[in-house]
């Protein structure tokens, strides 16, 4: 073998061929890793809107004609949006099972005398399982730590465990 | 049905929007794609949304964006078929040692790096919907990427094509390429198959026997349109058409068998006849109607998905400037080191390392398809999205200070790969 052959050999070694070894223990090492509980997809809700709507600032959300939210997850951040009313929407965190969100509303201030830019917060939790499938929680207004809370609950639709499918 | 106002307006707004940023661009040296790629991001949530949700609900409301999104599709079906069509897998079997260890040293050691990354980005970016082994593997394949398009754009407008560096480097990105494919299809394969009633090994059979169907049958339809036109000087129409059937059903059976509708059209391409006079006329009967309409949409529709407001807090940032500097650091570092071992003189293996970080629209591609099957977080794919745009912006002035003079060397030998490149590309 030459010196050229010896030296391309050796470097191939310990460039390509070690790191592959050592990307398989990686692999092996990573599997013993938990990532947070998912919650990405699109819920369907249940609750009592007449409830909701009797709050302060309730009627907004009260009024979305569609009862379902669509969870965007990041690790143990997510957005929340209601695929009927775009325009509402909430961003949170994920501790755990427990979900705390707070919901945005843009036509808060106009139509319902809502002075804050946050009137509700969301706090749920869920089962801590990959195709968890239920969510359960309240909803209450913001600043307002004598108002009701509304209770929720929320199934997962068909997109569980979608992560492979279009 | 579309709204075919809003649908126009549209593709109207795109296309003004990237031609303008991609001129702007090529003012300061860039590739066009750099222009068209951050074109994208500023028509999306990031800013354009951001300074004026009205006018963004109004021009990109959600119920339109699965027309863009289609019409997008097709554009990067047909340029993964021009991508494949500029590719010689015989040119690549008789590479120097250089361009061996280079090429494997830079899919391998981005690779690995961006497994150990996925350890600690794991718990923290993705969800437990996802398994380890599959965001360490997307996150690896993600960041092995060179986008042999744009780098090929680089070496020609450098002048570099000819030059020993620029002959290694289109080599390693073809290689990087294709190898790059190959782990994602296997990726997807595994992640699809793990919610199908069809067991891997079936589809894997299916998928071999596609290759084998396309390899050893359609390349020899493929060879009787190469014939013609060196008889006629030209293909007919209806060749043509024939032609983009190939490929579309190529695409349909790989989305059919739980791989991709890219891997087809890369595979139809890829076993094209490679005359270069034939492969020229090809490309340009495809190229101009992708390269100016159908790709600025798949930018637009990947700048709308991008949402930069997702990186809240210093600790995202922080992410994100982790993957920044991994995924240079393995694919610029190690395929620099990888061509100094190899006696290369360390300012062209550093150019070489330059050239190879080059990620540009591949990156985006696949990322795309990772943030379809869900493999990564919309919070990742805007991290990944920022390192694709930033790994391309940075080539051409680090490559200006490393090798000013790269142009002026003389290539002493064989493979040019991408003689025929993709011209308008970048």
């Amino acid at each position: 073998m030459s010196g050229t052959n010896r030296k391309f050999v050796f470097a191939y070694a310990f460039l390509v061929i070690l790191p592959l070894l050592g990307l398989a223990g990686i692999l092996k090492s990573g599997r013993g890793l938990q990532a947070p509980a998912s919650i990405d997809g699109l819920w369907s809700l249940q609750l009592d809107s007449g409830q909701l709507a009797s709050l302060p600032c309730g009627k907004v959300l009260a009024a979305i004609p569609d009862q379902a939210i669509s969870i965007s997850q990041s690790g143990n951040s997510f957005v929340l949006s209601f695929p009927s009313a775009p325009k509402i929407t909430a961003s949170g965190t994920l501790d755990g099972t427990t979900l705390q969100a707070s919901v945005n509303d843009m036509r808060a201030s106009k139509e319902s005398g809502c002075a804050d830019g946050q009137p509700f917060t969301m706090l749920a939790t869920v089962d801590r399982r990959a195709d968890s499938r239920i969510l359960a929680g309240t909803f209450s207004p913001t600043n307002c730590p004598t108002c009701a809370s509304v209770g929720f609950k929320a199934e997962r639709q068909a997109a569980a465990s979608p992560k492979g499918d279009h | 049905m579309p709204n075919l106002f809003t649908l126009v307006l549209q593709i109207t707004v795109i296309l003004a929007v990237c031609r303008l940023t991609g001129t702007l661009f090529r003012r300061f040296h860039q590739p066009r794609v750099v222009g068209e790629m951050f074109a994208g991001i500023l028509l999306g949530p990031s800013v354009l949304g951001w300074i004026s949700p009205q006018a963004s609900a109004y021009l990109f409301p959600p119920s339109s964006l699965g027309f863009l999104n289609a019409l997008s599709q097709v554009g990067v079906v047909i340029f993964m078929f021009l991508v494949g069509l500029g590719i010689d897998p015989k040119k690549l079997k008789h590479q120097s040692h250089a361009a061996v260890l280079v090429s494997h040293v830079s899919i391998t050691a981005p690779f690995v790096l961006a497994s150990l990354l996925a350890l600690y980005l794991y718990p923290r970016l993705s969800d437990a919907s996802v398994s380890f082994t599959n965001f360490a593997l997307f996150m690896g394949a993600a960041m092995s990427v060179t986008a042999f398009p744009v780098l090929a754009r680089i070496l020609t407008e450098r002048d570099m094509m000819k030059s020993s560096l620029g002959n290694i480097a289109i080599a390693c990105a073809a290689v990087d390429d294709v190898t790059g494919w190959c782990i994602l299809a296997y990726i997807v394969v595994l992640i699809r198959s793990a919610h199908q009633a069809t067991s891997i090994w079936v589809t894997l059979g299916g998928i071999v026997l596609f290759a084998a169907v396309m390899i050893y049958g359609v390349r020899f339809l493929l060879r009787g349109l190469e014939r013609t036109f060196h008889k006629y000087g030209e293909i007919s129409e209806n060749r043509m058409a024939f032609l983009l059937l190939l490929a579309l059903a190529s695409a349909l059976c790989t989305e059919r068998l739980g791989i991709h509708l890219l891997f087809g059209s890369f595979l139809m391409g890829a076993i094209m006849p490679k005359e270069p006079k034939f492969v020229r006329y090809v490309l340009d009967r495809f190229e101009t109607i992708t390269i100016t309409l159908l790709l600025p949409l798949f930018f637009a529709f990947t700048g709308l998905r991008t949402n930069i407001g997702l990186l809240s807090g210093p600790s995202m940032w922080f992410y994100c400037a982790l993957i920044i500097l991994v995924a240079t650091g393995g694919k610029l570092g190690g395929s620099t080191i990888a061509g100094w071992l190899s006696d290369m003189p360390l300012r062209d293996a550093a150019g070489l390392g330059t050239l190879m970080n080059t990620r540009g629209l591949m990156e985006l591609v696949i990322l795309n398809i990772g943030l379809d099957i869900k493999v990564i977080s919309p919070a990742l794919f805007s991290m990944m999205v920022l390192m694709a745009l930033f790994t391309t912006f940075m080539t051409t002035p680090v490559l200006e200070l490393i090798c000013p003079d790269q142009a002026l060397r003389p290539a002493p030998q064989k493979i040019s790969v991408a003689e025929v490149s993709l011209q308008e590309i970048a």
